[in-house]
């Protein structure tokens, strides 16, 4: 029995993912970990219209019944939260992002909050890009070291305490790509405005 | 090795030989330094069989990798032991200058083993160690002390016990730079037991940077945070950490009189925003601390430091007192003799509770803001009723009849956030590896400000993994050595940067979180090696039985569903004992023994 905390939490989240635009209709997952506990998004359910019986629990290591209903991402979250700290996973589409990471190696933002808030945002390829083991290894390995990441083509996988921090992420990210979206638009020279800004390739 | 000084200095206080080892790589790479290092070495040193007021038991004094480097609040040091309060493992650390200067005497680690014949003090600079008389300072207080041995910030730290630690007040207190303080589970009273006075350092050793550019960059991002956080740059400053004592009040989780209620009506008097009205002087940084959060006060008794959030609790809210400036002149005395404010204000509010209750015959009650003052005095001196108090509350609430009147875990009184109205805390309370404290994981950050996002305080299932997740962070806090408050505004992920640019180890996020994990599961074998058991993961009766007051009303603790699922979340078994894989996966594998 899911805690009625826990499904509003969801519900919320769940939501405004899809209201940001950060999913399609089906797309993305979300997850939060208890322990060796794992609570994530039922396959094909729709994120932005979660009802109680959409959150499947499933054990962190043990499969149960629960394996053949959750999300298809659901060996990505095991590995993600075996690698890393988190408590929590959101996995989106954000279309923006998607399409820088078409033709680059990382994102680095150029506007205040993205610098502030993300520095840099590494790609990451795999050949098999949903729910292989090869991409749920490559994806955690990255999130040992960055709170958000992005496989090339598919889409963005961030980390939190909260959902609610790990969906901060993933809007921060989009909303970065959009900004160098329209700055590129203005096809006008940049004024530079952060000291150190050559050091974000580092981070 | 870069970062770290690659040196252990031993000295022997029974022979009087002093020694310098190199720091063991491995062992600085999967315990980092401070409390980690301390509890690592002290595995080694200090078995079960050991007293911790015995010569065999060890005073292990670290600074860790980013210590002296400049980054944010690198000033601290940590010094572990086991401790006389609590029997437990111990770390205790403190800021201001010494553990800056430490470091640059060229040492990661002083281990001081041992009794010296008389009473000694060392000084240690970078080519010589000295062990020096020091009859003519025993019995002088910590200010006499720090000037009779020449303490100057800028130049040389005096690090050093007081009348408390040398009349082995269980709660004593290692006093740096005059009023910064090691305090919690007696850290002072190993020292006396030592005949060892006092640890004055100067040296000119500069830490080596593996990549400066980038150790550079890491510092002005960390700036940034620091700068943006209000809580760093504006509440901190301006009010200290008293600030958030309306704010705990506000939710009915600030303990007053002895736990009794969760709501102190008089709260207000005693807050940060009164004591900036009032008594402020000055606020004060430590070396690199762009926080400032330090308070220098001054009532009609004179000028001193303090009080912080704790102690305007302990000697406040806790003992029923509004009148804030007794409790400062409490604070500055505390500091002179060298105890913990934390646990000498709880066990007089024990006190006044068990005297109201008629078991003690005293004229202590709470809201005797004029007894605080003489009662402080006494226990640093072991006099009268005072020389009962030094022992801590558990021991005196046992004495009297009523140990369930002790608000501590593990013999260490619990500080100003009450488990009925937070939940997390409780449970963090429950199994901190040193007793009731507040330092190993503060749940104050989740649920009530909002770091790094608000959780529902009254939440229970799931909660565990918070507290778990903060413990580990703390672990690793505590062995950089930073400062818990920078941490409030500066993310692991700045931690982790600047470990690899200053040391070239590489140092993923997750695996410095890891680190913190082993460090806690060590500790916890310790406590268990030491006959500690999953009875002793308990809060006292009243937070599971006697419902909070304000707007918490009506709420207990609901410690046994979270303990059940924080032992699995640790992957420890149903009685808290770590199991073997878990063991392995963290390095820990030859422990395995132990565990069993």
């Amino acid at each position: 029995m899911i805690d009625q905390r826990v499904y509003e939490m969801f519900r919320d989240i769940g939501r405004d993912m899809y209201l940001h635009n950060l999913c399609s209709s089906h797309g993305g997952n979300i997850s939060v970990r208890f322990g060796d506990r794992i609570i994530i998004k039922r396959r094909g359910a729709m994120l932005g219209n979660l009802k109680p019986h959409d959150l499947i629990e499933t054990g962190l290591d043990k499969n149960d019944s629960g394996v053949a209903l959750a999300s298809t991402e659901l060996i990505v979250h095991r590995a993600i939260y075996k690698a890393t700290p988190a408590l929590a996973v959101v996995h989106g589409h954000p279309r923006r992002a998607i399409a820088m990471s078409l033709s680059r190696d990382e994102i680095i933002p150029i506007d205040n909050e993205g610098s502030y808030l993300l520095k840099k945002i590494p790609v990451v390829e795999v050949e098999f890009a949903s729910g292989s083991p090869t991409m749920a290894n490559t994806i955690a390995d990255a999130l040992k070291s960055y709170k958000i990441v992005m496989m090339r083509g598919h889409g963005s996988f961030a980390t939190g305490q909260t959902l609610d921090e790990a969906f901060q992420w993933t809007d921060a990210l989009e909303e970065a790509c959009e900004i160098i979206f329209y700055a590129r638009q203005l096809n006008e020279e940049m004024i530079e405005y952060r000291k150190h800004s050559a050091s974000y390739t580092t981070w | 090795m870069k970062g770290w000084m690659g040196k252990v200095l031993v000295v022997d206080l029974t022979t009087r030989e002093v020694a310098t080892r190199p720091l063991d790589p491995n062992m600085a790479r999967q315990f980092i330094g401070g409390r980690g290092l301390g509890a690592r070495l002290l595995w080694d040193l200090v078995g079960p069989e050991i007293e911790p007021l015995s010569p065999e038991n060890a005073l292990i004094f670290c600074v860790g990798p980013l210590t002296a480097t400049g980054f944010q609040t690198s000033n601290r040091f940590s010094v572990s032991t086991k401790s006389p309060l609590t029997g437990t493992v111990l770390d205790a650390n403190s800021g201001g200058w010494w553990g800056m200067h430490f470091k640059r005497t060229g040492h990661d680690v002083l281990i001081v083993k041992g009794k010296a014949s008389s009473p000694v003090y060392l000084e240690i600079n970078e080519s010589t160690v000295e062990i020096k008389d020091a009859a003519h300072l025993w019995g002088k207080t910590v200010s006499e002390t720090s000037a009779a041995l020449g303490q100057d910030k800028n130049k040389r730290s005096v690090l050093c016990i007081g009348p408390a630690g040398e009349n082995g007040v269980l709660f004593a207190a290692i006093m740096n730079d005059v009023s910064r303080s090691a305090a919690r589970g007696g850290p002072g009273a190993v020292m006396c037991s030592k005949n060892l006075k006092a640890v004055v350092v100067q040296g000119r050793v500069k830490t080596e940077v593996d990549d400066r550019e980038r150790f550079k960059f890491v510092e002005y991002e960390a700036t940034k945070m620091l700068k943006a956080n209000p809580i760093t740059s504006q509440a901190f400053p301006e009010f200290g950490t008293a600030v958030i004592m309306n704010i705990v009040n506000a939710i009915g989780a600030l303990p007053t009189r002895n736990f009794q209620q969760s709501y102190f009506e008089n709260a207000e008097a005693i807050s940060g925003e009164t004591l900036t009205e009032t008594l402020l002087e000055k606020n004060q940084a430590c070396w690199a601390c762009p926080i400032a959060c330090t308070r220098i006060t001054k009532t009609g008794k004179g000028e001193g430091e303090g009080p912080e959030y704790e102690t305007s609790w302990a000697f406040g809210a806790a003992c029923g007192v509004d009148d804030l400036e007794a409790i400062t002149n409490a604070n500055y005395l505390c500091n002179d003799l060298g105890m913990d404010t934390i646990t000498a204000g709880s066990t007089i509010a024990c006190a006044m509770e068990l005297t109201e209750r008629g078991l003690l015959n005293s004229d202590l009650r709470f809201g005797r803001a004029d007894l605080l003052e003489r009662m402080v005095e006494d226990i640093g001196y072991r006099r009268g009723l005072g020389d009962k108090l030094a022992d801590g509350s558990a021991r005196l609430a046992a004495r009297y009849g009523a140990p369930e009147l002790s608000m501590s875990v593990k013999k260490m009184e619990m500080p100003a956030y009450d488990p009925r109205g937070m939940q997390g805390q409780g449970l963090l309370y429950a199994t901190s590896n040193r007793g009731g404290c507040h330092m190993r994981g503060n749940m104050l950050g989740m649920e009530v400000l909002g770091l790094p996002k608000l959780i529902d305080r009254m939440q229970v299932h799931g909660k565990a993994g918070f507290v778990i997740l903060h413990q580990n962070g703390s672990a690793v806090i505590d062995s950089l050595v930073v400062c818990k408050f920078a941490n409030i505004a500066v993310a692991d992920e700045y931690f982790a940067r600047a470990l690899t640019a200053l040391t070239g180890v590489e140092y993923p996020t997750g695996e410095l979180i890891q680190a913190g994990e082993r460090i806690y599961n060590l500790e916890r074998l310790y406590n268990l090696r030491e006959g500690f058991t999953r009875v002793d993961d308990m809060l006292p009766p009243r937070l599971l039985n006697e419902p909070a007051t304000g707007a918490s009303a009506g709420q207990v603790s609901q410690l046994e569903p979270m303990l059940a699922e924080y032992y699995r979340a640790r992957g420890w078994d149903e009685n808290g004992v770590p199991k073997p894989k878990k063991l392995e996966e963290l390095g820990l594998a030859e422990l395995v023994e132990v565990a069993r």
